[in-house]
């Protein structure tokens, strides 16, 4: 009890921190501190490096605290329809956990919001006169986000059963509604700084700008989508990392089943969520060439082209990684040997996938390279380069780490309804109508125009959904009441297959910081696109190596606190694994696959 | 357990360094900041070109569509057999040395688009000094042809920017008596920049759905007066639009047109 006084009294510094940095004496210095100079500087790092990594630690964190709630909450829910108190477990280890990385999430908070008044007045007296309504809306909503997860968490066990426990489910929603609408309003001020409404310009004063058009600008609701779902994947992979850890630190069997268990979890809301970010990603890059042709230009074939090799390389570090992962679960499923000489060629369509989607193609090159090349690209592979090629590459990479998991899902089970072999064919052959299509519109993008082959990304894009959504479905009917081949040997799950956990984990919170200088550079030597001109030393945008640097040194930094988390958070309180009255997961008469029954 | 933890310590550090490493391989490319660039008269071809240069490749922010292939002209290898883009300058507008086509071609990239790419070019007036202009058409004419770029050339755009503001208001397109707003928009070369449903270009803002976010009054002042407002995200292409629609449209015209893009929601 001692213990969790240190812990609120450590949280309520951090709140009081982060409501400091707003309090309207502290900005009125700052204004005046703006008059008379422009920038700060931080020793050794610069005031750029020192922003960086304060913004991004606080970004990975607040990701974190936003996306494990989305997770807990599921998680409870199913729990209660289910009746299975796995879940309820799963979800109570989460929120613990959670209340720690919640004054992680507030200290980094402060630093960026201290860092900003000190090394970039001008900037952030700007940033606050527009913002200003917004910033008293965030702190009060901040109040009620930080007492409702106080009272999720520690009325957990109090609120147990019966309508008591669907009042508390509601309390996880309403954590998930003041947290979603924290990230909206911080998520306005990072995207008016990128796509400010067109009535603004260099003379417009700040404090004329109309708060919700400098809110609801272009890219606002793109960003909001596409970290909804970004923080469900990197929350799902944390989650998954954690139970990794566990799985390998466990001393008995009981330990170990629940954390493989747990892992499998936490890996299959990743990679499912991480499914669908792609779309969100493709809607918000509309959106910035909707918004301004050369931003969008200069972020797909400007000097950042080459960052998208980057990222097809670590996207596809995460396909083959979760894939791995599925495979090597299948060799503690009865049933499942029947699959495995599959498996090899599966392997074989994601690493060509993997090679396709990161050919380069028109990138910026001296005259020498171009010459070396022969043009804009290389004479044979660079057929591979366009992005006719690299979508059907990767439709291709989602339908195959689909069939991954459908084969993971049956392995252990035999289909009792008199239609399952018919239901088995037509599902296989929406399988390949879905690669067809995707093939076809691949092969004909090549003879039309950029335009027409544009619209063909959404035919493919459509196929695999409607594959997806169609197979599951007719998959769920196929098994009704399918007899078991065997249960899940949960706990006797190889050791390497914990490893690839961990990768999973790295190369999301790599990529997450690669998006972010990605999202943050294409303003380049602007505060505010063409509203706010950076005049700082700093105002370059860096090179891809040093961003690396940064990123690299942002993902450490974020991984050995979240790691300090989880063990504070097991010094707390040991879970209680399985209470006596139930079976273990090893015998358990639970479905082989759970979130999607 | 230590062994554990140091298994997983070092791998999720090589995975770390790895990522860094693979982003280290690659051509380091940085987005530069556009500085100032000051000659005396005698500054000479040599200093023009390094300039020009280093322009190009970096800050100009040139090479994200020149060189590629396919959104400009590939302005440093060859396009369609004719070469680099030294070697096809003085042809292609009859009248017009290499250096003045360059020239027009920066600062009135819509007077003439090469067939085959859509027009957007923005007026490089926006982002670089008459000094880095000039610097930049000595270095793609030094790419195989004669530097007749000088000093002077520098001095007399300064002077002419200086002294008569508007001299280089691109023409206005053909009047015509119609008050029928669509070949309005479209005798007076509107869509060339400006969007209209599935018609026209895209250097200035659309006007598909204007009318939610524009009334009358803005947009009267905004066919009048061009450069009284510029809206965000298209300060680059400011200044590009021609100021004399005051002299070309009647005020019936004026009127229609305001009305039919209020109308547009």
């Amino acid at each position: 009890m001692r213990r969790q006084n240190r812990l609120g009294m450590g949280i309520g510094m951090g709140m009081a921190l982060v409501a400091l940095a707003f309090d309207p004496a502290l900005a009125f210095a700052q204004e005046a501190a703006g008059a008379v100079r422009e920038y700060g500087n931080f020793p050794w790092l610069g005031a750029r490096g020192a922003i960086w990594i304060a913004a991004e630690v606080h970004l990975m964190f607040a990701a974190f605290v936003l996306g494990v709630p989305i997770f807990g909450v599921v998680a409870e829910a199913i729990g209660i329809w289910s009746k299975d108190e796995r879940y309820d477990r799963l979800a109570k280890e989460f929120i613990r956990l959670l209340v720690i990385a919640y004054s992680a999430t507030a200290i980094w908070g402060a630093v960026l919001t201290f860092f900003l008044i000190t090394l970039y007045p001008r900037f952030w007296a700007h940033l606050s006169a527009v913002f200003e309504v917004s910033m008293w809306v965030y702190v009060g909503l901040f109040f009620l986000e930080s007492f409702t997860l106080y009272l999720y968490y520690y009325g957990w066990d109090h609120w147990k059963t019966g309508r008591a426990k669907l009042g508390h489910l509601w309390l996880g929603i309403l954590l998930n509604v003041w947290g979603t609408i924290v990230m909206f309003i911080a998520d306005s001020w990072l995207s008016y700084m990128m796509s400010p409404p067109t009535a603004v310009t260099p003379d417009t004063a700040p404090e004329t700008v109309r708060l919700w058009s400098a809110i609801a600008n272009a890219t606002w609701m793109p960003i909001n989508i596409h970290r909804i779902i970004a923080n469900v994947v990197f929350g799902g992979s944390v989650v998954a990392a954690y139970a990794a850890y566990r799985f390998l630190a466990a001393r008995t069997q009981e330990e170990r089943a629940h954390y493989d268990w747990m892992g499998y979890v936490g890996n299959f809301v990743a990679i499912s969520a991480l499914i669908i970010l792609p779309f969100a990603g493709y809607y918000l890059g509309r959106e910035v060439y909707e918004y301004n042709e050369p931003m969008g230009i200069t972020m797909m074939g400007g000097f950042m082209s080459w960052l998208w090799i980057i990222q097809a390389f670590l996207i596809g570090v995460l396909f083959l990684a979760g894939n791995y992962y599925l495979w090597v679960g299948m060799e503690r499923i009865p049933g499942a040997e029947r699959f495995q000489p599959y498996t090899k060629w599966l392997l074989l369509v994601l690493v060509t996938g993997v090679i396709v989607w990161a050919t380069p193609h028109t990138m910026i090159a001296s005259r020498e390279e171009l010459e070396a090349m022969g043009g804009s690209h290389h004479p044979f592979l660079g057929v591979l380069g366009v992005m006719s090629a690299k979508n059907t590459a990767v439709n291709l990479m989602i339908l195959t780490t689909f069939l991954s998991y459908l084969m993971y899902r049956r392995a252990n089970k035999r289909p009792v309804v008199a239609w399952a072999r018919t239901g088995s064919m037509v599902q296989a052959a929406i399988f390949l109508a879905a690669a067809a299509v995707v093939l076809f519109y691949g092969i004909y993008g090549y003879y039309v125009t950029a335009i027409v082959r544009i619209g063909f990304s959404v035919y493919q894009v459509l196929a695999v959904l409607t594959t997806i959504i169609s197979v599951m479905i007719l998959d769920m009917l196929v098994l009704r009441g399918a007899e078991s081949r065997g249960e899940i040997r949960w706990g006797q799950m190889p050791v390497r297959s914990q490893y690839a956990l961990f990768v999973l984990v790295v190369t999301f919170t790599w990529l997450m910081g690669l998006m972010g200088f990605a999202r943050s550079g294409i303003r380049q030597h602007w505060h505010i696109w063409e509203v706010m001109r950076d005049t700082s030393p700093w105002a370059a945008t860096p090179a891809l190596g040093y961003a690396a640097q940064m990123i690299s040194a942002c993902v450490l930094i974020f991984l050995g606190l979240i790691a300090f988390v989880f063990w504070l958070g097991g010094l707390i309180e040991k879970p209680a694994l399985l209470p006596k009255a139930t079976p273990a997961p090893a015998a358990s008469p639970v479905p082989a696959t759970m979130p999607a029954d | 357990m230590w062994a554990t933890n140091l298994k997983i310590v070092g791998l999720v550090v090589t995975t770390v360094l790895l990522y860094t490493l693979v982003a280290n391989m690659i051509p380091q490319l940085e987005s530069e900041v556009p500085g100032e660039l000051t000659f005396s008269g005698q500054v000479t071809t040599e200093q023009l070109v390094a300039a020009g240069e280093e322009l190009y490749q970096g800050a100009g922010g040139c090479t994200a569509c020149h060189g590629l292939g396919t959104r400009a002209p590939d302005l440093l290898t060859d396009e369609a057999g004719q070469g680099n883009v030294a070697a096809r300058c003085d042809r292609r507008v009859q009248g017009l040395a290499c250096k003045e086509y360059l020239y027009q071609s920066m600062t009135e990239p819509n007077a003439y688009v090469v067939s085959g790419y859509q027009p957007i070019m923005p007026d490089m007036r926006r982002t670089l000094s008459a000094a880095q202009i000039w610097s930049v058409i000595a270095y793609l004419q030094s790419l195989g042809g004669e530097v007749t770029v000088t000093g002077e050339d520098i001095a007399k755009t300064e002077q002419a920017q200086g002294g008569a503001p508007g001299a280089q208001t691109p023409p206005a397109g053909a009047a015509t008596a119609s008050l029928d707003p669509l070949e309005l928009l479209r005798s007076n070369q509107c869509l060339v920049c400006h969007k209209l449903g599935t018609e026209g270009g895209v250097i200035g803002p659309d006007l598909t759905a204007v009318g939610r976010r524009a009334d009358a009054e803005y947009l009267r002042r905004a066919i009048l007066e061009p450069n009284a407002d510029t809206a965000s995200g298209y300060a680059a292409v400011a200044g590009t639009m021609p100021v004399n629609f005051g002299q070309q449209l009647t005020a019936a015209q004026l009127e229609v047109l305001v009305r039919y893009l209020v109308g547009r929601k």
